[in-house]
């Protein structure tokens, strides 16, 4: 097996994964040797996909917003289980962020005087999100990407889908990750490793995200014994088109879009009086869920989905066509709807998973309840915990934390790898094995098929542990997942060729959404209150006494452990949470 | 576990707890057991302490219907395209060319399949992938047209799969699907973008600014007028999915033509207003194989997804070497 030898392995190319790798290679003065593996060509991360903006301060000099209302309308917005020291960071940092991302070239949109314009978002009670139109993510990694480039030492390595993190005696080892193109195997020896592979939505089968949003990096630490944090946490876009859950993105609300029942009725102003449409995420989708169930919903023919109307007639063409041009180009181009003439069919779609790997403030993976790191592994953006988002994050405060721990991070592992050196220890051996086990995989000549065991648990996840839940469905959703695992075990990869295997591909994905579903519905099983996205019939209440704290979730040697670690509150105590 | 357990007590106290009590305090009025009066009451007493407790909680937290809606019986919120045979949906099928890369030869292989008016070639192929034969290679991602993954060939055009309608491309009760040729093909629908990639990395795209501590320390943003934005912003749409190069007459009869998305987007950069690497942009695709290979045919314009218009962008380019009097450089590898 081909070993590959650099200072720095970051997995991951979406925007927090390229703005370390840019960082950490500036702060080296482009000397440290810095490899990129991503299982997709590096600029079409899921990224790409993020439509309404990026929160910051920029002006408040002219809008009288100021950093501290930031950080509490998201401390807020988190239903207070967020990291307030961890909040204020972001908070702090990201003005300084979307300046960064313009010297990059990033196409702001701009208002008369030159200024990058900002938008309004949910649970934000300024303008706020910075935008380019609603292409802000794509944006952004183009510039990324493309700025890259002026990187020499950094090397990337398209579709290479990793596979196996080994960390020896607490610390990191290598990589090993599988090269698409030849199926070849290839070990990627380093000091550091910087986990950013996004979310794993795709557990969920009604989802706006990629299909390649799988949660790799979260079930590769998971399963090298990184606890995972807060797992039950699931975000749920309230505004995903029907049939096919493409993001319609929260900017169009932000922009002035009705939600509407089957009555004709602006449905929010039952819900969240002040903020309307602009409630956080959580409120807006139980709004329509609970429209949906009480009858004043409407459903879609071909699919059977219900759902309600989200309404942008008003704003007229030319808002439409400056401000949120893709959203009318995928309403025409998926359903045939123009959102200036007729209402879009929107519904409640997972969207984002505010779980992830435990890290501390830094983004450091901890890989205990007492704070113990393990050296060399780093996670951010959404695959990493920090917890900025606590149980429900506000629209555009992901963008901001992948650019502000973006840089934190690049200037840690510079760092780092300049002092540090390689661990000692057997880790080619351990990837010679971790390869045996794959080879093995791939040469089965019966079993199970991934697709259905795939298609059984989306169906589970969203039956069971969607916008609302309870407590019979939640364990229903664990024993199928248990089943699902054991059936998983048996299963067979019919694609026999070396070459661009994506049978084998999705397979490996297969696998790590199932232990990531196992971690979301054991985590969800065991909180019992109702806080942010995870609404429990049963506890309609948000309980402080009890469940102020951080659910761990580990794996050890096959089992399934849990821990609760305290949330860290510096100036905002916890409140009711009214909109 | 805890629910059998509760449902247990609340369904035996009352079944045998309360006639045993009753028959317990009958017993005590037998003259010399009058002792066991005391007992059953307070056996009474416990009875319905329990009861209450654990009854109560039963009813009001499992059985009664909560404020909140409980979905236990409610909609399955299905996938309802990949797996299912979706309601209103027609037979048709899908003539795809798979590149072998044993043979390097081109193998057709039919399948037919259920589609309904929403969806696109790729879900199309991915009902194929996930039921019929996993062994079908293609690329994708987003399913929503912006990473560029899905660029090939659907009845003789290039296009994004994701964006491709089923229904409205279908001749006949079929359609075509091959792999794009305008680059080297690597298995079934999938293509090699290691070349695509070196060229766009030959017009240096990426902002340049004299300063470079300065571009990333970030105190301040650049100005930028609308006027100045739009000049670049049609050409920043670019996506690189490919599809121009796949379209392209003289990239397919000349590999070494840099290409219309690498030449598109060395003007996106040079018309950027906060770049200051200036007419050198211009000097580095002054080339034979560079901006002068272009015949103009447009086709690169004609099928890009996102509009970007390379073409144009390539005789703007044109049109600024004129402008600043600079002459042809021989090629690429030659400066």
């Amino acid at each position: 097996m081909e070993t590959i030898e650099c200072d720095i392995v970051i997995l991951g190319s979406g925007i927090a994964g390229l703005t370390t790798a840019i960082h950490s290679s500036n702060e080296s003065n482009r000397q440290l040797r810095i490899s990129i593996v991503t299982k997709l060509h590096a600029m079409r991360s899921h990224s790409v996909a993020a439509e309404g903006g990026v929160s910051g301060v920029l002006y408040p000099e002219v809008s009288g917003d100021s950093i501290d209302l930031h950080a509490y309308d998201t401390v807020k917005g988190s239903d207070f289980l967020a990291d307030q020291d961890a909040v204020e960071i972001l908070a702090k940092n990201a003005p300084e962020e979307i300046r960064f991302l313009d010297h990059l070239g990033v196409a702001w949109s701009r208002d008369e005087k030159g200024r990058i314009l900002q938008r309004p978002f949910g649970g934000m009670s300024q303008p706020r999100t910075a935008f380019a139109q609603d292409k802000t993510g794509f944006f952004i990694m183009r510039a990324l990407y493309d700025e890259i480039s002026s990187h020499k030492n950094v090397s990337i390595f398209h579709e290479h889908f990793a596979y196996s993190l080994i960390i020896e005696r607490g610390r990191f080892s290598g990589l090993v990750c599988m090269d698409l193109a030849s199926g070849e195997s290839r070990f990627i020896k380093a000091k550091v490793c910087v986990i950013a592979t996004g979310g794993a939505s795709r557990v969920y089968g009604f989802t706006t995200t990629s299909h390649s949003t799988t949660g790799d990096g979260i079930a590769l630490a998971y399963r090298a014994g990184i606890p995972l944090k807060d797992m039950e946490f699931v975000q749920f876009h309230p505004t995903a088109l029907v049939p096919n859950g493409i993001l319609i993105t929260e900017a169009a609300r932000g922009e002035g879009a009705y939600l509407l029942n089957s009555k004709g009725k602006r449905f929010m102003e039952d819900y969240a009086k002040s903020k309307m449409e602009l409630a956080p995420r959580d409120i807006v989708s139980r709004a329509i869920i609970t429209e949906i169930e009480q009858g004043r919903g409407f459903t879609h023919t071909e699919s059977g989905l219900k759902y309600v109307h989200l309404d942008l007639r008003h704003l007229g063409k030319k808002i439409i066509d400056d401000h949120l041009p893709m959203i009318k180009e995928i309403s025409i181009k998926s359903i045939a709807i123009d959102p200036v003439d007729e209402p879009l069919p929107v519904r409640p779609a997972a969207h984002f998973t505010m779980g992830g790997i435990n890290t501390d403030i830094h983004g450091r993976a901890v890989a205990d309840e007492n704070g113990n790191v393990v050296k060399g592994v780093w996670a951010i953006g959404e695959c990493g915990c920090v917890s900025v988002h606590g149980s429900n994050r506000l629209g555009s405060n992901s963008l901001s934390q992948c650019a502000v721990w973006g840089r934190l991070v690049g200037k840690q592992i510079a760092a780092y790898a300049s002092s540090e050196g390689f661990n000692k220890g057997e880790a080619e051996k351990l990837a010679e094995t971790e390869r045996d086990r794959l080879e093995e995989l791939a040469s089965r000549e019966s079993g199970e098929d991934p697709y259905k065991i795939k298609e059984e648990m989306q169906e589970a996840m969203d039956e069971y542990l969607y916008v609302y839940r309870n407590r019979v469905g939640m364990t229903r959703a664990k024993d199928k997942i248990e089943q699902l695992k054991a059936r998983f075990s048996n299963v067979y990869v019919k694609d026999k060729s070396r070459s661009f295997n994506t049978n084998l591909r999705d397979v490996l994905e297969i696998g790590n959404l199932l232990d990531i579903a196992e971690a979301i519905a054991i985590g969800a099983m065991h909180r019992k209150e109702t806080r942010g996205a995870h609404a429990v019939v049963e506890y309609p209440k948000r309980n402080d006494k009890d469940w102020l704290k951080h659910t761990l979730i580990f794996k050890n040697r096959g089992k399934i452990g849990l821990a609760y670690i305290p949330v860290k509150i510096t100036k905002w105590k916890p409140v009711e949470r009214v909109y | 576990m805890r629910e059998s357990v509760i449902s247990l007590f609340t369904a035996y106290v009352p079944m045998f707890g309360v006639p045993a009590m009753l028959y317990i305090y009958m017993l005590s009025f037998i003259p010399g057991l009058s002792f066991l009066r005391a007992f059953s009451l307070s056996l009474a007493m416990l009875g319905l302490l329990g009861f209450g407790i654990f009854g109560m909680r039963h009813i009001f937290l499992v059985k009664k219907r909560p404020a909140m809606p409980l979905f236990e019986e409610a909609e399955t919120i299905r996938h309802g395209k990949d797996f299912k045979t979706p309601k209103n949906s027609k037979a048709v099928k899908f003539r795809i060319k798979r590149f072998n890369p044993q043979s390097k030869s081109l193998e057709e292989h039919e399948y037919s399949l259920p589609a309904d008016r929403f969806d696109s070639v790729l879900d199309g192929l991915l009902w194929i992938k996930h039921t019929q034969d996993p062994t079908l290679s293609l690329r994708y991602s987003c399913r929503m047209g912006v990473c560029g993954s899905c660029g090939m060939v659907v009845n003789g055009k290039p296009v994004l799969a994701c964006e491709t309608n089923i229904w409205k491309n279908t001749e006949d009760n079929g359609l075509d699907v091959e792999p794009m040729r305008g680059h080297p093909m690597l298995r079934d629908l999938v293509t090699d973008f290691d070349d695509f990639f070196e060229k766009h990395l030959l017009v240096n795209p990426y902002l340049y600014r004299k300063a470079v501590a300065e571009k990333y320390s970030a105190e301040k943003e650049y100005k930028q007028t609308r006027d100045q934005l739009d000049r670049f912003l049609p050409f920043s749409y670019c996506i690189m999915c490919g599809l121009c190069l796949d379209a392209c007459p003289v990239v397919n009869t000349n590999p070494t033509f840099i290409g219309p998305q690498a030449l598109s987007q060395a003007y996106r950069y040079y018309a950027d207003s906060r770049d200051q690497a200036g007419v050198s942009r211009i000097e580095n695709v002054d080339l034979v194989n560079g901006i002068w290979d272009c015949e103009f045919s447009d086709s690169c314009s004609k099928v890009c997804p996102k509009g970007v218009d390379p073409a144009f962008a390539i005789q703007l380019l044109k049109a600024e070497a004129i402008k600043n009097d600079i002459f042809p450089q021989k090629d690429h590898q030659n400066k």
